[in-house]
């Protein structure tokens, strides 16, 4: 691999290539491609670019891309600035959660947390109505709970929202993504308050900008600090400046006073709650999964240093919601070597910055994102051509995200006819895109994101630092597949929870079934429906009456469909 | 090429796509056998502590006093813990599983774990399921390679169930497994006279115009949905007065019990537990690592409960990617170490008996100076219950690369 880098940078220092004034230049190799130079017709074309740039077509949308250019489509994906997004922004108004701040969500779980303790203490001092009782009444959530509950439950329901409402598609996939690659765990103790903040506010703005950006954002992130445990990381032998000393001078010194005795008792407390030494947790995430990969050559010393150049990084407060705070005094000043590389004695928070500027430009870091990147947009195996094109260009922009994006989706691989509809789409996507095939809008409750969850994708609470995977291994099975059917049928039938669904405005009901096929086909297939999908509705729709009964068959099993499971 | 790896092992190889032939349904013809299952048959639960579970606080080596040395907040006082040997000792809040060690039916394995160094959880994950550590490439799980040549079970679609909504690593494969999440809620839903026409549509659907996984998985969706019809588990209540605690994992043993009740020729089960990743305040006999601790031994001993009698046809094994370090670091936690243990329950176990090599916890005895070393290769157990449990005969197709060699099985199962 790193031989073949280092021929591209060659080929980039001496070709005739022009300099990548704009993020939205292809990248130079291996051009030029895009719909049109491909087997691909402009109506494919258009299918694919929605299937894996959007989160599917809605009714006529492929027809009115392929009408107006796919590439200048993609191109305009790629500028999401500069695309109104009026209808969802009328919708966000409704999300009282984006109006609260990080500390106010805090304050709404601390609220929460007293609640509860106190409902328990009730419910523990029962006087014999027995064990039911008191169960229940730890069961019963009071208000200030359901309201924190509401607006972590509207958080999650704002994604589910904007994937399937919002015009700048490419963006709301892009994020998701990043969403993954950075996971944090919206279960872990305060990221249940932190984590919103971290969407909206490190994740969302980056998504299309520098990797580097994105990556000092996530390592700053209070929602990161917190859930790979970084924020209690501290050189061993540190003390916080306010605890250094004993505020008495000993049970017989001369400033032996009872409040003095409460302070010394007070210092010891907090001491005894003091965090003692390094942390490695989110040192080794960031090696492995953030940047370099797992292969990426990092010995068990590298992430024990990394770690000591990440202690004093921490939050203020976080149960309060507080934000990133540097704390010197926690910092390891000792000198340290990181994969070859020195960081001399007596530095602070800059050699963090330092180390992650160089991982954010490591070539195995640039290999292990790119790869990721064309294992979501392109293949669950990427093409090499891919990759490299992904990898060049990225370095010739700098880490310019949208510049990487541009490469992929520019490159032959993308619109090679074996990976069209090659991908098996994740149950977020499943769902979201089922949604808009239908010309369907959720709701404001979570109960949609519940179908998600269900399905297999809790949003925010994949446990593990890894994020949910991308790949059709890891989401095809059985179970999987039969409640995909369910969730079909469900919404075909006005059943699926946290779905406003009005089918008569995008496929009328027809007494005719082949015309009926025909229209479903048209409108949730793009046109890929094969004989066999044919054969067997017009099959089950034989003895319906019903046109409107009929019409939500054939929806439902075209929607559980085989076909409607790959993007 | 965008063939999956189960697709590709299913095929038994390339050259069949090359062929124009559906490796698919050859595959598929391999299993049309038919034969009863006898009811008395061997079964393996695997459950996996995802997250790198301490197995120096599981079991404790409250002999030892490096182990209180290096741990002087997290270490479980020697009062708390439920001595075993008068050296290990269980954790106080597992306190649900002494009877089964004191009837003999639960081991403990100590100082096992991988060859493999790394503390990458998905990478030792990965290795322990794949059975090949240090090696990515092998496209299935060593589970799944167990039930690949067994021609008892060919006839029945639950012989390998995973309980979640994700197919692990270690089902990965040519054998069909299944993922069901919710055993009530497997199949297609409608109303009861649409049931069975809906099914058998999607049915044909997905048997037209599916390819590759969609079309293995579906195939052995709709096999399960038939057959479980016929079974009806219907309603469950646990036997013997076992209470499952709430939660996803005592959900799984409950469903698992159900399924091996039902007689529908279960050979292989999986679940995950999740929530040992404790790096920070893990807490010595109470707290965060003691509470999934309790809902870990509770499940465990409902399941032995609800199961009564049927224990002596179950081996139930526990795994974890990884042990933690022996010193507690600096946030009252633990960081990824090596070695950790794993528990071994069920009518075939010789319990009673913590089972391993025990390295010492001195800094001169640990792996890399930090961590329990290994002293026991996590397929010397897998291969034991494997071969003395299952009775499969052919353990290098199942754990290829490594010799498996009787006299270092650890002697969780009477020979």
């Amino acid at each position: 691999m790193q031989k073949r880098l280092i021929a591209l940078v060659v080929g980039l220092g001496c070709g005739p290539v022009p300099p990548a004034s704009v993020g939205v230049q292809p990248a130079p190799l291996r051009r030029p491609q895009g719909g049109a130079a491909t087997a691909l017709t402009p109506h494919d074309s258009a299918l694919h670019a929605l299937n894996r740039l959007a989160y599917g077509p809605r009714p006529g949308e492929v027809d009115r891309v392929a009408a107006g250019s796919v590439m200048r489509w993609i191109d305009r994906q790629l500028d999401p600035d500069e695309i109104a997004d009026q209808v969802l922004v009328e919708r966000e108004r409704a999300f009282e959660v984006l109006t609260r701040s990080r500390g106010e969500l805090a304050q709404q779980y601390f609220n929460a947390d007293r609640e509860r303790r106190e409902r328990q203490r009730a419910g523990s001092a029962g006087d014999g109505n027995g064990m039911a009782d008191s169960m229940r009444m730890q069961d019963t959530p009071g208000p200030e709970e359901l309201a924190a509950r509401r607006l972590t439950g509207q958080f999650v329901a704002l994604t589910v929202m904007r994937a399937a409402l919002s015009e700048r598609q490419l963006r709301e996939v892009v994020v998701d993504f990043w969403s993954n690659h950075f996971n944090v765990f919206l279960g872990k103790g305060a990221d249940r308050f932190l984590l919103p903040d971290y969407i909206e506010h490190t994740i969302r703005p980056h998504a299309l900008g520098k990797f580097a950006d994105l990556l000092i954002g996530t390592a700053e992130s209070p929602a990161m600090l917190f859930y790979l445990d970084n924020w209690q990381s501290v050189a061993p032998g540190s003390l916080p400046p306010g605890l250094r000393r004993a505020s008495w001078p000993g049970r017989f010194g001369p400033g032996f006073t009872p409040d003095a005795l409460r302070a010394e008792g007070r210092r010891r407390q907090a001491l005894d709650h003091l965090p003692q030494g390094i942390n490695e947790n989110y040192a080794r995430e960031l090696l492995e999964l953030h940047t370099l990969g797992v292969d990426g050559g990092y010995t068990q010393q590298d992430v024990i240093n990394v770690a000591r150049i990440f202690t004093g990084w921490s939050i203020e407060r976080p149960q309060l919601g507080g934000g990133f705070a540097y704390h010197d005094w926690a910092h390891d000043r000792g000198a340290k070597v990181v994969m070859g590389i020195r960081y001399p004695a007596g530095h602070g928070m800059d050699e963090g910055i330092r180390l992650l500027r160089w991982l954010a430009n490591h070539p195995a870091t640039i290999h292990h994102v790119s790869r990721e990147l064309c294992q979501r947009f392109v293949s669950d195996e990427p093409p090499d051509g891919c990759v490299d094109d992904a990898v060049a260009a990225w370095m010739q922009s700098g880490g310019d995200l949208r510049a990487v994006l541009s490469a992929i989706v520019h490159g032959p691989d993308f619109w090679a006819p074996a990976n069209v509809r090659a991908k098996v789409k994740t149950p977020f996507v499943f769902v979201v895109s089922a949604l808009r095939a239908v010309g369907a809008a959720p709701d404001t409750t979570p109960r949609l994101a519940q179908v998600i969850a269900r399905l297999g994708e809790p949003l925010y609470m994949h446990v593990a630092p890894d994020g949910y995977p991308q790949t059709e291994d890891e989401w095809v099975n059985s179970g999987a597949l039969l409640d995909r059917m369910n969730s079909g049928l469900a919404l075909a039938s006005g059943r699926l929870p946290g779905t406003l669904v009005d089918v008569d405005s995008v496929i009328p009901t027809n007494t005719d079934p082949v015309q009926l096929i025909a229209a479903v086909n048209a409108t949730i297939l793009g046109g890929t429906m094969t004989a066999n999908t044919k054969r067997v509705i017009l099959e089950q729709l034989a003895d319906v009456a019903d046109p409107a009964r009929a019409r939500a068959l054939a929806v439902g099993l075209a929607v559980g469909g085989p076909e409607f499971q790959r993007q | 090429m965008t063939i999956s790896r189960r697709v590709f092992v299913k095929s038994g190889g390339l050259a069949l796509v090359s062929l124009g032939l559906d490796p698919v349904f050859l595959a598929r013809a391999a299993f049309a056998a038919s034969r009863p299952v006898p009811a008395s048959a061997p079964i393996l639960v695997c459950l996996f502590q995802r997250g790198a579970v301490d197995g120096l606080n599981m079991i404790v080596p409250h002999g030892d006093p490096v182990y209180y040395r290096e741990r002087p907040r997290i270490a479980v006082p020697r009062g708390d813990v439920l001595d075993l040997d008068g050296y290990f000792g269980l954790h106080p809040r597992l306190a649900a599983l002494k009877p089964l060690w004191d009837n003999k039916s639960l081991a403990a394995v100590h100082a096992i774990g991988s060859p493999d160094a790394t503390r990458s959880h998905f990478d030792a994950q990965d290795y322990m399921e794949s059975g090949t550590p240090g090696l990515k490439a092998t496209p299935d799980g060593w589970l799944n390679r167990c039930c690949q040549h067994d021609r008892e079970h060919a006839n029945t679609p639950f012989q390998a169930v995973a309980f979640g909504p994700q197919l692990p690593r270690i089902l990965a494969g040519a054998a069909p497994s299944l993922a069901i999440n919710d055993l009530q809620a497997f199949g297609v839903r409608g109303p009861a006279a649409a049931r069975d026409r809906l099914t058998r549509a999607f049915e044909e659907l997905y048997a037209g115009a599916a390819t590759g996984l969609l079309a293995t998985s579906s195939e052995e969706a709709f096999e399960a949905v038939q057959q479980l019809k016929q079974a009806n588990p219907g309603q469950y209540a646990p036997a013997n007065g076992a209470a499952y605690p709430r939660g996803p994992f005592g959900r799984a043993l409950l469903q698992i019990a159900q399924l091996i009740k039902a007689n529908v020729g279960l050979r292989v089960a999986f679940a995950d537990v999740s929530g040992w990743d404790t790096h920070v305040n893990q807490g010595a006999s109470e707290g965060q690592l003691a509470a999934r601790l309790a809902d870990f031994g509770q499940s465990l001993a409902a399941f032995a409960q609800d199961l009564g009698g049927r224990m002596r046809d179950v081996v139930v094994l526990t795994m974890s990617e990884f042990g933690r370090t022996v010193r507690e670091n600096g946030n009252s936690g633990t960081d990824h170490g090596h070695a950790t243990a794993m528990l071994v329950l069920g009518g075939p176990v010789r319990g009673g008996r913590v089972l391993g090599r025990w390295p010492g916890l001195d800094p001169a005895q640990r792996f890399e100076g930090r961590d329990v070393a290994v002293t026991t290769d996590f397929r010397d157990l897998f291969a034991e219950l494997v071969a003395r449990h299952l009775g499969t005969q052919d353990l290098a197709a199942v754990f290829p690369g490594f010799t498996a060699d009787p006299a270092r099985f650890p002697g969780a199962i009477g020979a």
